[in-house]
C-alpha cells in the first residue's frame, strides 16, 4: 500500500509536469483536445462522486452542466462580464441541482437513475423550447472567453489548474466525515438511519457538491467552445459521461480523467482516422465491463496491491474472475 | 488506511502549490506558443477583420487548394451526412478535380450531428490540415458552431443547412448558403395556396427552429395574401402516434393544411395517419422541401401520388443538369438522390465556379465575394444568383409527386416562381427589422 502510495505520487508529479509541458510541445489542436478531455474529465468526476462514493448513478449531468452554460452563454451574449456570468451560471446550477437534489434525494438505484434521466431530458426540453432565452436548436454564438485566458494555451492551462482543483477536492470530500456518511449510505441505508444520519440529507449534500463541480465544467465548457445549444443537455452526452466512469473506474480517482480521456480521444481524435468509431467504442465499453469491471484504473490499482505483496492483500478476490470464464 | 490520513495535509498542500504554479504558468506566455495564439482567437466580434494568417499561408501554393467537407457520416443524421459526402464526391467524379488551374483536395471529417465533435473537426481541418475553405456540415447547431469558428480564423465556409439567420441576423462575409433558407420556399407557397381559392388553413410543424421558420414562411406568404390561419399545431421532433393532431385538424376541417416537416419517420407516420383517418380525400395537404422527399417516396410509392409541395431540389424537373446528376448518381448507388446529396452537388458546383473565377485562389471574404457575384444558369436549383447577404436568390418549384417511366415515385415541377429571394418581398431592411420565426411569431406584417 505504502509502495504503491508512492508510486502514485511519482506518476501524479510526471502527469502535472506533462500537462504542464503540453502547450510548449504539441500542436494547437492536441491542446484543444487536451482542453476538452480535462472538461469532460471535470464532470465524470461529477458524476463519479455520486455514483462512487454515494452509489447514486445519474444519467442527466449533461442537464447540470448545460444550465451553466446557459448561463454563461447569455451573459456573455448580453454583454456581461465574467463576473456576472459566473454569478449567473453559479444561481443557474445551484437552482438546477437542487430541483435534482430535492426530488431524487428519497430514491436509489434505478429509480434515481429514472429520475435524472428525466431532469436532463426537461432541461433539454426547456433550452430547446424557450428560444427567445436559449436560441432554441440553433444555440448561441458571438459568445466570448474572458480576455486573459483568450488565447487557446492559457485556456489550456486555466483547464488543467481547475481540473487539478477538483480533483484535490474531491480527494478531501473523500477522506473528510461527510465522505465517510456518503459511503455509509452507498453501503446500508438502514445502518446509517439507525445510527442517526439522516440518509435524505446527505443524499442531498452530496447531490449538490456533485452539481457544482458539474457547473464549473459546464462554464468551461462554453467558453471552450464559444457556442452553446440544447446538444449539451442531450442524453447521449450523460451517458457518455456514465460510460467514461465506468470505463476508468467507478470510485477511483483518476477514473475520470482516464475514462475521458479514452472516450473524448476516441469521439474527437481517433473519429478523423477511423470510419466506424462509434463500433470501436462500444467494444471497447464492453471489453472494459467483461475483463477489468473496476475499470482501468481500478484493475491497475488490483494489480497494484497483488504485485508487491504477493497477492496477499487481495481485498477484492473475486471480481474479474467468474466474468471472465464467461467471455 | 488511519495511517495514510496523515498523510493528507501534505497531499493537500502539496497539490494547492501545484495548482497555483499552474495558474502562475497560465499567466505568462510559452515562448513556444507564441506564434500560433498571436491571433485573438476569442474576440468577441464575428471576426470579419482578423486577419486571416492561415489562408495566406497556404493559398494556392503547389497548385492545391484544399476543402474541408464536414457531414454526420455516423450518429442520428448519418443518412443525410452519407448523401451529402456522395453527392460531393459525385460532382468532382464528374468533373475532374482540376479546375482554374489547380487542384482541389478534399478531407472529409465526420461530426456525428454534435456541434461540440464539428467543432473539434473544425479546428483540426484548420489547424492541422491548413484547409482554405470548409464545407458543411447540415444541422443547424453544428453550422452555426463550424460557422462561427471558422470565421474567426479568416476561414470561408460553404452551408447547406436551412437555419434563416445564417444569412440574416447573424450574417458574416465567411458564410455563403448554398441551399435555401427554411422560410423561403415556403412564401410563394403560401400565396400560392391562396391563389388555389384557399381561405382557411391549419398548419402542422414540427416544435423546434426548422419547424417553426417552415411554418413562418407559409403563414406569412398565406395570410399576406389574405387567408386565415386557424389553427397552428407543434409536434415534437420523433413523435410517434400523429392521430391526436390528425383529428385536430379534422375537427378544424380547414381548406387546406401545411405540413412542414424535417422528414424521416416522422414524415412517413404522419401521412399515414392522415390517410388512414380518411382525410387525403377530403383535405388537400401541401408540403415543404423535405416532407415528400424520396426516403418518403421509397416507403409510401403509390400512396404517395399526388401530394404537393413547394421544393427548391426537385429530383424530376425537366433540366439537362439535374437528369445528368440523375442518372450518374442512380447508377453509382442505386437509388435518386436526396436534397442533401444535390446540395453538396451545388455547393462543389459553386466552388468549381469560383476558383475559376478568382484563378485558383481562395483566400478569406475575397472567395465569398466571389462566389456571390456567380449567375448560375444551370445549377441543379435553376437559375440563380445570391443577394448581399450570400443567401441565394432563385426558382421555387410548386411539385406533385408523380410515377417515373420505370414505376418509381418522384416530384415533378407543376408550377415555378422565378427570383423568390429570402426576405420575400419585403426587402432586407423591412424582413430583419422583424425578429426571427418561432412559436410565437409567425407572419410578417
Amino acid at each position: 500500500m505504502k509502495r504503491f502510495l508512492r508510486l502514485g505520487w511519482i506518476l501524479g508529479a510526471i502527469g502535472v509536469a506533462a500537462a504542464i509541458a503540453a502547450p510548449y510541445v504539441l500542436p494547437p489542436f492536441l491542446v484543444s483536445i487536451l482542453t476538452l478531455i480535462f472538461i469532460a474529465a471535470i464532470l465524470a468526476a461529477s458524476v463519479n462522486l455520486l455514483a462512487g462514493q454515494t452509489g447514486l448513478v445519474s444519467i442527466g449531468h449533461a442537464g447540470i452542466a448545460a444550465a451553466a452554460s446557459y448561463g454563461v452563454a447569455w451573459a456573455s451574449v448580453h454583454g456581461l462580464g465574467v463576473g456576472p456570468q459566473l454569478a449567473i451560471a453559479a444561481a443557474l446550477v445551484a437552482a438546477v441541482s437542487l430541483v435534482y437534489g430535492l426530488t431524487t434525494m428519497r430514491t436509489n438505484g434505478i429509480v434515481f437513475l429514472m429520475i435524472t434521466l428525466a431532469l436532463g431530458m426537461v432541461t433539454y426540453g426547456l433550452a430547446l423550447k424557450l428560444s427567445t432565452v436559449t436560441g432554441g436548436q440553433n444555440g448561441l454564438t458571438n459568445i466570448a472567453r474572458p480576455e486573459p485566458v483568450a488565447a487557446y494555451w492559457q485556456f489550456y492551462f486555466l483547464t488543467a489548474a481547475v481540473l487539478v482543483t477538483v480533483l484535490v477536492a474531491m480527494q478531501v470530500i473523500r477522506q473528510s466525515p461527510l465522505g465517510l456518511t456518503f459511503r455509509g449510505v452507498r453501503d446500508s441505508e438502514s445502518r446509517m438511519s439507525s445510527l442517526g444520519y439522516s440518509v435524505a440529507t446527505a443524499k442531498l449534500v452530496a447531490i449538490l457538491f456533485s452539481g457544482l463541480f458539474a457547473g464549473v465544467a459546464g462554464v468551461l465548457a462554453v467558453w471552450n467552445s464559444e457556442f452553446i445549444s440544447p446538444a449539451a443537455a442531450t442524453f447521449a452526452r450523460s451517458a457518455m459521461l456514465v460510460v467514461m466512469v465506468i470505463v476508468g473506474g467507478v470510485g477511483t480517482a483518476l477514473g475520470p480523467l482516464v475514462g475521458a480521456s479514452i472516450v473524448v480521444g476516441i469521439e474527437h481524435w481517433v473519429s478523423s482516422y477511423v470510419d466506424r468509431w462509434p463500433t470501436l467504442l462500444g467494444f471497447l465499453f464492453i471489453a472494459v465491463v467483461l475483463f477489468a469491471p473496476a475499470g482501468v484504473v481500478g484493475a491497475m490499482q488490483q494489480l497494484g496491491q497483488r504485485w508487491p505483496s504477493g497477492g496477499s492483500r487481495r481485498r477484492r478476490p473475486a471480481v474479474g474472475v467468474p466474468n471472465r470464464d464467461a467471455g | 488506511m488511519h495511517r495514510a490520513t496523515d498523510r493528507r495535509p501534505r497531499l493537500r498542500v502539496a497539490a494547492t502549490v501545484g495548482a497555483a504554479f499552474a495558474l502562475l504558468v497560465a499567466a505568462c506566455a510559452p515562448p513556444g506558443a507564441a506564434s500560433p495564439s498571436q491571433a485573438p482567437a476569442g474576440s468577441a466580434g464575428t471576426g470579419s477583420a482578423s486577419a486571416p494568417a492561415a489562408s495566406e499561408q497556404t493559398g494556392s501554393q503547389g497548385g492545391t487548394v484544399k476543402i474541408g467537407f464536414i457531414s454526420p457520416t455516423t450518429g442520428f443524421v448519418a443518412a443525410l451526412g452519407t448523401d451529402m459526402k456522395r453527392g460531393w464526391e459525385l460532382y468532382w467524379e464528374q468533373h475532374g478535380t482540376t479546375v482554374g488551374g489547380v487542384t482541389v483536395e478534399t478531407v472529409f471529417e465526420d461530426d456525428a450531428g454534435d456541434p461540440e465533435i464539428a467543432l473539434t473537426k473544425a479546428r483540426r481541418l484548420v489547424e492541422d490540415e491548413n484547409v482554405d475553405l470548409i464545407a458543411g456540415p447540415i444541422l443547424a447547431n453544428t453550422a452555426y458552431a463550424v460557422a462561427e469558428y471558422a470565421a474567426d480564423q479568416g476561414i470561408p465556409t460553404l452551408q447547406i443547412t436551412g437555419a434563416d439567420d445564417l444569412t440574416q441576423r447573424q450574417f458574416d462575409p465567411h458564410v455563403l448558403r448554398v441551399g435555401y433558407t427554411s422560410s423561403q420556399p415556403l412564401f410563394p407557397g403560401g400565396e400560392w395556396a391562396y391563389e388555389q381559392g384557399y381561405r382557411t388553413a391549419v398548419t402542422l410543424c414540427p416544435d423546434y427552429a426548422f419547424g417553426w421558420e417552415s411554418c413562418g414562411g407559409f403563414v406569412t406568404g398565406f395570410t399576406g395574401a389574405g387567408g386565415e390561419v386557424t389553427k397552428q399545431i407543434w409536434h415534437p421532433l420523433g413523435t410517434q402516434d400523429f392521430s391526436t393532431y390528425i383529428t385536430e385538424i379534422q375537427a378544424e376541417s380547414p381548406d387546406v393544411v401545411f405540413v412542414g416537416s424535417a422528414g424521416g419517420p416522422d414524415a412517413i407516420l404522419l401521412y399515414q395517419t392522415f390517410a388512414d383517418f380518411g382525410l387525403k380525400d377530403q383535405i388537400p395537404l401541401v408540403g415543404n422541401c423535405c416532407f415528400a422527399d424520396q426516403v418518403f417516396l421509397r416507403e409510401l410509392g403509390e400512396d404517395a401520388a399526388g401530394i404537393r409541395s413547394f421544393m427548391y431540389w426537385v429530383e424530376g424537373r425537366e433540366s439537362e443538369t439535374v437528369q445528368a446528376f440523375v442518372s450518374a448518381y442512380e447508377e453509382e448507388h442505386g437509388e435518386i438522390p436526396s436534397l442533401y446529396a444535390a446540395g453538396s452537388y451545388a455547393m462543389a458546383d459553386v466552388v468549381a465556379r469560383t476558383l475559376e473565377e478568382t484563378g485558383g485562389v481562395i483566400e478569406g471574404t475575397d472567395f465569398i465575394t466571389a462566389a456571390r457575384g456567380l449567375s448560375l444558369e444551370d445549377s441543379v436549383y435553376g437559375a440563380i444568383t445570391f443577394d448581399d447577404t450570400n443567401n441565394p436568390v432563385g426558382p421555387v418549384y410548386q411539385t406533385v409527386v408523380a410515377e417515373r417511366e420505370d414505376g418509381t415515385y418522384w416530384n415533378v415541377v407543376e408550377e415555378t416562381f422565378e427570383d423568390v429571394s429570402q426576405f420575400w418581398t419585403y426587402g432586407k431592411e423591412a424582413f430583419l427589422e422583424q425578429p426571427v420565426f418561432s412559436r410565437d411569431f409567425q407572419s410578417h406584417e
